[in-house]
């Protein structure tokens, strides 16, 4: 097992024994062998690998995007914990949308909605804020990531690292206590991606969670604990333990 | 607005020719049911209804002529309400102005103040004419351009002619309304008859029953009745007609020619709801990724079936909005053209309740339930298999790196690509990339093909109809062979016709027929139907008979006739062998039935007999008051010349000939009829074909918006945009080809159907089925056309983007 940073607090997030297996034409093929890994409040988690490593995979374990072969994944968001592995598709969206924020390498924004609009959109599907209530909120978070100036533009008219930035606000509409990264950065060049990664780590300074997969071994020192995977299996290395302080 | 109804909005009117292409289809139904059903309410309503406010007779008798003495045998029969006695008559009338002589009808009436029954509506100038005066009808003025105080110009017997003047133009829309073959009438008052040589005589009845004017049964027995009465008191009847009070006579023809009709709009409906699945199927998959986004910020399936479900109804009702009101338009003008063929007129522009009813619905429970499969598999879609675009890989299961197993069709091709390779034939790249593009969407591949196959299919079906029908109207003239009809006013002896006809150049061969009019009788002596006995002689050349069962009349026939299938509506059971009783002239007698033969029985049933026995038994040996001529030539135009040269070489000659008509002319009127009703057929067949091309196009647009990135890839490596827009173009064909094949084989039940209805419509009688290769052919050459139309414009979206365009497509 690894990580014995916070011995004292429960984990916010548990996987226990994960395993996920695809079925093709071609045979079987274990993406993820029996991972054990606990999430704690507040922690900004670096989850590090090498393309095909299995990392996006076991993001989608937590996020409950996509469904494990065997184990367990225990969320202690709320008042109880949730089993994500036995959620159905409906249930899993509503606990995603209350829960967790989740942030895209492709920045994943409608097209056809302006920016307030995508921001908006968490809060109405959710049903957790007014409609007007969840305007206003929206507006508070474009100013939080800077682009408020931009709110009523389409995300086709803004940059890269412009839309990543909405993609985060969108991420935290619903005030979740995590926020989960897929290569955030990987699109984006080395400033922006630099001004992204401040404002992560602002909001983890603000008590935020955040899980952020990256294949760079140099952002490495930046995340408060970051674990290795290879092959579908975490790597025991010395760093893995180290937490930034 | 909240943001996810905003997606909805935008996403309508995020690609207008989508949302068009659906909004079209679904309008294409709508517009076509509403118009049928908009026409059929209106006509059903409103041809009883203007037929029954002119007050039309139950019953008419066709007499031998008779005074006003005689009137009381009628009026004091019993169950007789209302009687009114007239002399109708043809005779030839022109313009003063023209040369181009039209028969009549002429009807006088004795007082048209006192006209209570098939009463005229005034139109135009008096609706009463003074002695030496006419009113015409105005179908009249189909035939004569004359105008209200203009002299029409009639042709006596002796060839003199007289002129009256027209006074008035009105409308008859009860007399003659079960024939519109019938002359144009006229009308004029009893004391213009000698002006026209004509008897101040009567020789026909029109009389309403007591009782119930609707009960077809009840006045079958009191017209029997009737005609008892009138020819025990002497005088000949030589037809009897019934009708009902509120039913127009021709109701069930046209309503049976309108439900084809609706049949065609509701397969219209069903193909356009195949078309609406597919784009919507297409729709859900480029959204995708939408969906997915929309799952992991929180979306749940109902929200998400409930956005799209949305979008379908915005499409409903943008299709209603444009499909309404021209549905409207439409039923009326639909039901305006009806009314005018058939004479009768239109309450007035109205919105029919029910049409805009059944039209709501159709525009919206069509699409909804078109859309409810994509849409309900678009919402329930994991987040995952959403993201990854999981749904447009149709071979289904869960994200699966790894290779793919070949299709059955992959494996067919490469098997036929290897032979062909082993024998140094080379398939050029592009033309297999074309063909296996074609079979990679087989559910969208599938539906496009249903409807550009049936489209195709009702297509070619109604020109095989129409080839039908006219092979039927051929077939019908092979009982009128002869290019003139000469018909006198007495008897004359066959040899001296003959030998006057012949006087005229151009004449070949003349024959004397002669005729009887006889009513079959059910076994309790009830008036079955009317029956006309044409009686050539037996070896004649101007019929060229096939009967369907049993044989022809022949030499030595007597009481013997070939009758027509008609006859099976009264005497299903009826074979030749079989005995029918009949009653000619008063007297019961039995007839053999040699033969059964097709023919159209639009006023009674026909009959053939021979000459020899039938002229024996009217008095008429060797003589006829009919002749049939045959000439050199046997086009209509010269038809009509020959009637006009033989018309007046025996007017000049001191023959009383009453008319001479061309061969071809009543069979040529018939066919006019044929193909206003074809006409029709071919517009609710070209809107099937639309909607059939508006799928391809659809599936075009949508299979080269779905390979943006692999076009970018091919011209990242080489291909030029010629190359692109072919690959796409063969694609388009080769669904347009093989639609065409299918449609070969589906024309071939639907042409069986579609004959089988019309043909019971138009002729209560089947009909043998005659195929044409010309519908084949122009759908084949439309469907090739369509194909590359359909493909033309995603084939050049497809070849103007760049490469960097399409490689960063999402």
């Amino acid at each position: 097992m690894l990580s014995s940073a916070h011995p004292s607090t429960l984990p916010l997030i548990e996987l226990r024994n994960v395993v996920k297996t695809y079925l093709s034409e071609a045979g079987e093929f274990t993406a993820l062998k029996g991972i054990n890994l606990q999430i704690y409040p507040g922690e900004f988690l670096g989850i590090i690998g090498k393309s095909g490593a299995g990392k996006s995979t076991l993001l989608n374990m937590i996020t409950g995007v996509d469904h494990l072969t065997q184990g367990e994944v225990i969320a202690r968001i709320g008042s109880q914990p949730t089993s994500v592995h036995t959620l159905n598709e409906n249930d899993l969206a509503l606990w995603r949308g209350r829960s967790m924020g989740i942030v895209y390498q492709s920045f994943q924004l409608l097209p056809m909605l302006t920016l307030l609009e995508n921001v908006m959109l968490p809060m109405d599907l959710c049903g957790l804020y007014h409609p007007r209530e969840s305007r206003r909120r929206a507006l508070e978070l474009l100013e939080m990531v800077e682009i408020a100036e931009h709110a009523n533009k389409l995300p086709a008219f803004i940059s890269g690292g412009q839309q990543q930035r909405v993609a985060i606000a969108r991420a935290l509409a619903n005030d979740p206590p995590v926020l989960v990264a897929d290569e955030p950065t990987g699109s984006l060049d080395s400033v922006t991606a630099d001004h992204i990664f401040e404002l992560f780590e602002r909001l983890v300074a603000q008590g935020k969670t955040i899980i952020m997969v990256t294949h760079e071994m140099a952002l490495m020192p930046r995340f408060s604990r970051h674990i290795l995977i290879q092959d579908g299996e975490l790597i025991v290395s010395p760093a893995a333990t180290l937490t930034k302080n | 607005m909240r943001p996810r109804w905003r997606k909805v909005l935008l996403d309508l009117f995020e690609n207008p020719t989508r949302t068009l292409l659906v909004v079209f289809s679904i309008a294409v139904g709508v517009f076509s049911i509403g118009v049928i059903a908009g026409a059929y309410v209106i006509i059903e309503n409103d041809m009883s209804a203007s037929y029954a406010a002119n007050r039309p007779a139950n019953i008419e008798l066709r007499m031998d002529d008779f005074d006003r003495d005689f009137l009381p045998v009628i009026e004091n029969a019993p169950q007789i309400a209302e009687v009114e006695p007239r002399r109708v008559f043809n005779i030839r009338a022109r313009a003063a102005n023209s040369q181009a002589w039209t028969t009549l009808d002429i009807v006088a009436i004795e007082d048209f103040d006192e006209n209570q029954l098939n009463l005229l509506t005034p139109l135009q100038g008096q609706p009463k004419p003074a002695r030496r005066e006419v009113v015409i009808e105005r179908e009249v003025l189909k035939d004569i351009d004359i105008r209200v105080g203009e002299d029409l110009v009639f042709q006596l017997p002796d060839g003199s002619e007289k002129t009256l003047k027209v006074v008035g133009i009105v409308q008859d829309p009860t007399t003659g309304a079960d024939d519109f073959l019938a002359p144009p009438f006229a009308y004029i008052t009893m004391d213009t008859l000698p002006t026209l040589r004509q008897p101040d005589l009567f020789n026909r009845i029109y009389a309403t029953v007591e009782g119930n004017g609707n009960d077809p049964e009840y006045i079958r027995r009191v017209t029997a009745d009737l005609k008892d009465r009138v020819e025990k008191n002497g005088v000949a009847v030589r037809r009897t007609r019934s009708a009902l009070t509120n039913q127009h006579p021709l109701a069930s023809t046209v309503n049976a020619i309108l439900g084809i009709l609706l049949a065609l709009g509701v397969l219209i409906v069903f193909l356009s709801s195949s078309l609406i699945a597919n784009t919507l199927a297409a729709l859900l998959n480029q959204h995708l990724r939408h969906i997915g986004v929309m799952k992991l910020v929180g979306g749940r399936d109902r929200q998400v079936f409930a956005m799209y479900l949305v979008m379908i109804l915005s499409f409903g009702l943008l299709a209603l909005a444009l499909a309404v009101p021209f549905g409207g338009i439409g039923a009326y003008a639909l039901a305006e053209f009806i009314a005018s063929q058939l004479s009768f007129n239109l309450l007035g522009y109205r919105i029919v309740p029910l049409a805009f009813i059944i039209q709501i619905a159709v525009g919206i429970l069509v699409p909804l339930i078109a859309g409810f499969g994509p849409v309900i598999n678009g919402s329930r879609i994991s987040v995952l298999n959403a993201i990854s675009g999981e749904l447009a890989n149709e071979t289904g299961g869960a994200s699966s790196p790894g290779a793919k197993r070949e299709t059955l069709f992959e494996r067919f091709e490469n098997a036929v690509n290897t032979a062909l390779l082993r024998r140094g034939i080379h398939l050029p790249r592009p033309l297999l990339i074309s063909l296996r593009n074609t079979f990679r969407r087989k559910r969208r591949l599938a539906l496009t093909l249903f409807t550009l196959t049936m489209g195709g299919a009702i297509f070619v079906g109604v020109f095989n109809v129409r080839t039908t029908l006219f092979a039927y109207m051929d077939n019908v003239g092979r009982y009128f062979v002869a290019d003139v009809t000469l018909d006198f006013s007495r008897p004359y002896r066959l040899s001296e016709i003959e030998q006057v006809a012949r006087q005229v150049p151009g004449v070949e061969y003349v024959e004397g027929w002669a005729f009887a009019s006889a009513e079959i009788l059910y076994p309790d002596g009830t008036v079955a139907e009317n029956l006309v006995v044409l009686a050539p002689p037996a070896n004649s050349r101007l019929v060229d008979a096939q009967p369907v069962a049993g044989r022809w009349v022949q030499a030595g026939d007597t009481k013997a006739i070939a009758i027509t299938e008609g006859i099976l509506r009264s005497f299903p059971n009826l074979k030749p062998g079989d005995y029918l009783d009949v009653k000619v002239r008063g007297q019961q007698d039995r007839w053999l039935v040699v033969g059964l033969f097709k023919f159209i029985d639009r006023e009674g049933l026909i009959a053939y007999g021979t000459y020899e026995y039938f002229s024996r038994e009217t008095n008429l040996a060797n003589r006829s008051v009919s002749f049939r001529v045959v000439t050199d030539r046997h086009d209509e135009a010269y038809q009509r010349a020959m009637s006009e040269k033989l018309d007046k070489h025996f007017r000049e000659a001191g023959y009383q000939i009453s008319q001479a008509r061309p061969g071809l002319s009543a069979l040529n009127n018939a066919t006019e009829s044929l193909d206003i009703l074809v006409i029709f057929l071919l517009i609710m067949a070209l809107l099937t074909a639309i909607v059939g091309a508006m799928g391809l196009t659809g599936t075009m647009g949508m299979n080269v918006l779905e390979r943006t990135r692999e076009i970018g890839i091919m011209r990242a490596i080489g291909a030029v945009d010629s190359e692109i827009m072919r690959m796409v173009i063969v694609e388009g064909m080769v669904i347009g080809l093989i639609s065409w094949v299918l449609g070969l084989f589906l024309s071939i039940p639907i042409t069986y159907g579609l004959s089988l209805i019309v043909s019971l419509a138009v002729f209560e009688t089947p009909i043998d089925v005659v195929f044409t290769p010309l519908g084949y052919l122009i759908w084949l050459g439309l469907v090739i056309l369509l194909s590359v139309l359909a493909s033309v414009l995603p084939a050049r979206n497809a070849a103007r983007l760049t490469i960097r365009e399409v490689l960063a497509y999402e």
